[in-house]
Order: C-alpha cells, then structure tokens, then sequence
C-alpha cells in the first residue's frame, strides 16, 4: 500500500469533480424536466401517448445504464442525422461526449424521476385535490396550492435515491472517453500499477459528495415538510 | 322555482352503471336526506351533483341555468362549485393549511374576495363552532371532531345556495358525533338548503324535510321522514330500516 501515492493523487482526482458534478447536476435537472412530462402524460391516460411513455419507462429500468450510455453515444449522432440533415453535402455530426453523457444521464433519471413523480402524486389523498375544487379553485389552483405542496416533501427522497445514483453511474462515462473521476482514477493507477491507491481515492471522493448531497436535500425536505404541514 | 332540479342523472364507471337515471328537485331551505345501503351511489350522486366526477348523461337546471349533463364546461363547473360546498366523510381539510387558511382559501380563490375580509369571515366562522383559539393549528394536530366542524365551517363560510354532506359523522368516535351533528342541527334550522347522506336515522329524522331512500343507483323511495320511517311504499326500507337497526 503506497499511502504517498494515494495522497499525493487525490488532489489530481478531485480537480476533475467538477466533470463528475455537471454530469449528474445537469443531466438530472434536464431528466426532472423530462420527468415532469412524462408524469402528467402517464397519469392523463392519453391515448397512443401513455403507452409509448410506458414503454420508455420500462425499457430505461430494464436496462443496465451502461448500454444506455452506448445506445446515445452511437445513436443519437445518427438520429440528428437522419432527423435534420438531409441533400447531398451534408456532413456528419459530431457531439461533444459531454453532450452524449448528459443527453444519456438526462434519459436516465427521467423514466425513474417520473416513477417517483407519481408515487408522491398518489401519496397525496385525492380527496385533498376535490375538496380544492369544491371550494371553488379551479384545477391549476388547486394542484398549484393544495396538492403541489403535498406532493414534494414526498418526493425528495426518491429524488435523491435517483440523484445519488446518477452521481455513481457518472463512473461509467470513462467508457465513451469522459475522464471524471473513474477515468481519471485509472489512468492515474495505471503508470505505476497503483490501482488500489487510486481507487480508494475514489472511494472517499463519491463517498463524500454523496453524503453531503444526501444531508443537503434530508435538511431541504425538513424545512419543507414544516413550512407546509406545521 | 326549485333551486337545484335535476332530471334522468346517470353516471358509468368503466361499463357498470351506477347511477340509473336519478330525478331529484330541492327547493330553498330544504334538506334532502339520502338514506340507502352501502354501495348504492350516495357519495357518486353528490360529487355528479358539483361535478367532482363527470356525468355520464342528464340534465340539471340550478338557479334557472340550464345544463345539460353530457357536455359540462369550464363555466358550468365554476358556477356549481362557487356556489355550493361539500362536507367530506373523511373532512378532507387542506394538509397544508392552518385552521384558518382551510376557510379562506375558498373565499380567496373561490369568491374573489380579499384577504382582511377573507380573514375576517374566517374568524367568525371559527368563533362560531368554539375553536378560535385552534385558528393556527394545521389538520393534523385537530381531533376528528375539530376537523370536522372546521370542514363545516369552511363550507358555510362561502354563504352557498347548498352545502352537499357525504356522511359528515361516520369517520368519528362516538363521542364526538353529538356537537358535530349540533352544528349541521344549527344551520338547518338558520334555513341553509342542504342534502345530508348519513347512516344515522335519528339524524336523518331529526333534519330532514325530506327523506330519499336510494339503493342500486335509483332513488327507490322518498318522503316525509314519517312517511319514510313509519310508512315507506317500498318494503326494501323496512328491511333496510331493521338491518341497520340490528347494527347498532
Ligand atoms: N372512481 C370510481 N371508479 C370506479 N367505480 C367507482 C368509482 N367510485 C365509485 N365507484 C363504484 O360505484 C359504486 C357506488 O359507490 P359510492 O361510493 O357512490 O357508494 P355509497 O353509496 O356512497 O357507499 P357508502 O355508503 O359505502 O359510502 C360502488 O360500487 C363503487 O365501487
Ligand atoms: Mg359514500
């Protein structure tokens, strides 16, 4: 065990989180987004829409993210091609492996962010939403004022289950050429054999950044869950 | 002119029919009290009747508007709601606001009113079923019987031509069901028109100008509570009447 080694490299780790951080951030917000839409298309039951929504939701759950990350990485290239360039001198496209892993991150936590959508929609007592209408509120109103305020508190520890989880799966990326901290950790390790070393830099890094954000949104969801129900 | 009167009302769930063609007339200061088994479709005909739920087909006439049932509109939904109000089985008080806020909401974003006012009727309401002094309490730290006057409380505070009771006693401890159906007492004698469901016959004989007995989605029988209760035309009332009678 090389313990210089380990400290000397975790400064040269920790310089490429922020690859690690804008992957995650960034590609959950744009799959919150995302997430949002689907919800409302699965819970308004509209026709051809919600089983296609379904269907996606499926597929990205029952799909390690490793094949996802490909799938976009050699996919979605093509797709802009086929979708936005046509005629003869058109040329190929190329996207940043950042884009391709954010596009791929986004994907990802939507079909699980809009699981989790609507399992804080349903934790919220429907007759909460026809009392706000009997009153008087229109429908924007009563989900904006009643429900809406309900509803999150519920839902910002799925959240961050699927948050955590994506800041993980970033230690993928290093497959398709992102050096973030897995990728960096390897070809730290791999001059000198010290995989161990790097590694367990690795370790503490994710160990880190996932117990801060853990604390933050716990901390979030208890203001929240005062401000709105005491 | 009758306030609310209603003609071949039928409401489907999937393909079961649960409302079978229900004509119902209520005039100003009436109480209609729903009586039937479980099941039958009391809570379905009155969220038909403010529109929680979409009827299927039939016709409604409130307050000389003509409506016809199959093609609601955002206008028709509006102009039943804001004036009416609903009395939930389970007081379905807003989680996320106080005593206080659960009344105004309905002025504020239903009556348009401003908020001093808002707050100001709100105070009077709560004064007048005795818990001013839970006006900040959220839901959640009010027993049953609190939740369910302030539920009464915010239906009367939006001053609606009928207040619809799904039931308003039967989530309680037996204890606390005497000062809520004192309350619904009050405002029936203050000549509020209401349509009270309830499994309590002492209630329904107590309040009811009118007793409509309803099983299978239909109204089978309907009368004066002395009808209803000593004389019913249809014997299913009796049996009804003796099987909850066995309950107790
Ligand atoms: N949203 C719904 N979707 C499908 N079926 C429903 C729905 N709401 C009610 N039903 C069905 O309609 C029938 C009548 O229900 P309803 O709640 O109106 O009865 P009820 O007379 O109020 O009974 P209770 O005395 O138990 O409250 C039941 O068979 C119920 O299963
Ligand atoms: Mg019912």
């Amino acid at each position: 065990m090389n313990w210089g080694f380990m400290f000397k490299s975790f400064p040269k780790l920790l310089s490429v989180l922020p690859i690690t951080l804008y992957l995650s951030i960034i590609g959950t917000l744009i799959g919150l987004i995302l997430a949002i839409l689907i919800a409302i298309g699965r819970e308004k039951k509209i026709v051809i829409l919600t089983p296609i929504l379904n269907l996606f939701v499926s597929v990205m759950r029952g799909v390690p993210t490793i094949v996802q990350i490909y799938i976009v990485y050699y996919g979605l290239p093509r797709l802009i091609y086929a979708l936005f360039e046509h005629g003869a001198n058109s040329k190929a496209i190329t996207l940043s492996s950042m884009t391709i892993g954010v596009v791929a991150f986004a994907l990802n936590s939507s079909a699980n962010l809009s699981e989790a959508i609507r399992a804080a929609y349903h934790s919220v007592d429907h007759s909460q939403y026809d009392a706000a209408l009997s009153v008087g509120m229109t429908p924007y109103e009563a989900i904006k004022r009643i429900v809406l305020p309900q509803l999150i508190p519920n839902f910002i520890p799925n959240f961050t289950n699927v948050f955590l989880d994506i800041i993980k799966d970033t230690s993928l990326v290093y497959n398709i050429g992102i050096v973030e901290i897995m990728g960096k950790a390897n070809i730290i390790a791999s001059f000198a054999f010290n995989y161990l070393e790097a590694y367990l830099d690795a370790l503490v890094i994710y160990l880190i950044v996932c117990f801060i954000f853990a604390r933050i949104l716990s901390w979030l969801e208890n203001i929240i869950r005062r401000r709105v129900f005491a | 002119m009758p306030l609310l009167q209603i003609k071949n009302l039928k409401k489907k769930f999937d393909k079961k029919n649960i409302l079978k063609g229900v004509d119902l007339t209520i005039n100003k200061g009436e109480v209609i009290v729903i009586i039937g088994p479980s099941g039958s479709g009391k809570t379905t005909l009155l969220k038909n009747i403010n529109f929680l739920e979409q009827p299927t087909s039939g016709e409604m006439n409130f307050k000389g508007h003509l409506i016809n049932l199959q093609k609601l509109n955002k206008q028709n939904e509006l102009l039943l709601r804001r004036h009416t109000a609903m009395v939930f089985q389970n007081y379905s008080l807003f989680k996320n606001k106080t005593a206080l806020e659960n009344i105004t909401e309905g002025l504020i974003y239903g009556k348009k009113m401003d908020k001093n006012k808002a707050n100001q009727i709100a105070l009077k309401e709560l004064n007048a079923v005795n818990l001013s002094d839970k006006k900040d309490s959220y839901p959640a730290q009010l027993s049953g019987g609190q939740q369910q006057r302030i539920g009464i409380a915010r239906a009367t505070a939006l001053d609606p031509d009928l207040i619809l009771f799904d039931e308003p006693t039967s989530a309680l401890d037996p204890e606390l069901v005497g000062t809520v159906i004192d309350d619904i007492d009050n405002l029936a004698n203050k000549g509020q028109t209401m349509i009270v469901v309830t499994h309590l016959m002492s209630f329904a004989k107590r309040i009811g100008t009118k007793i409509l007995f309803f099983e299978d989605g239909q109204i089978k029988d309907s009368g004066t509570p002395d009808k209803i209760f000593n004389h019913p035309d249809n014997k299913r009332v009796e049996e009804f009447l003796s099987a909850i009678a066995q309950d107790k």
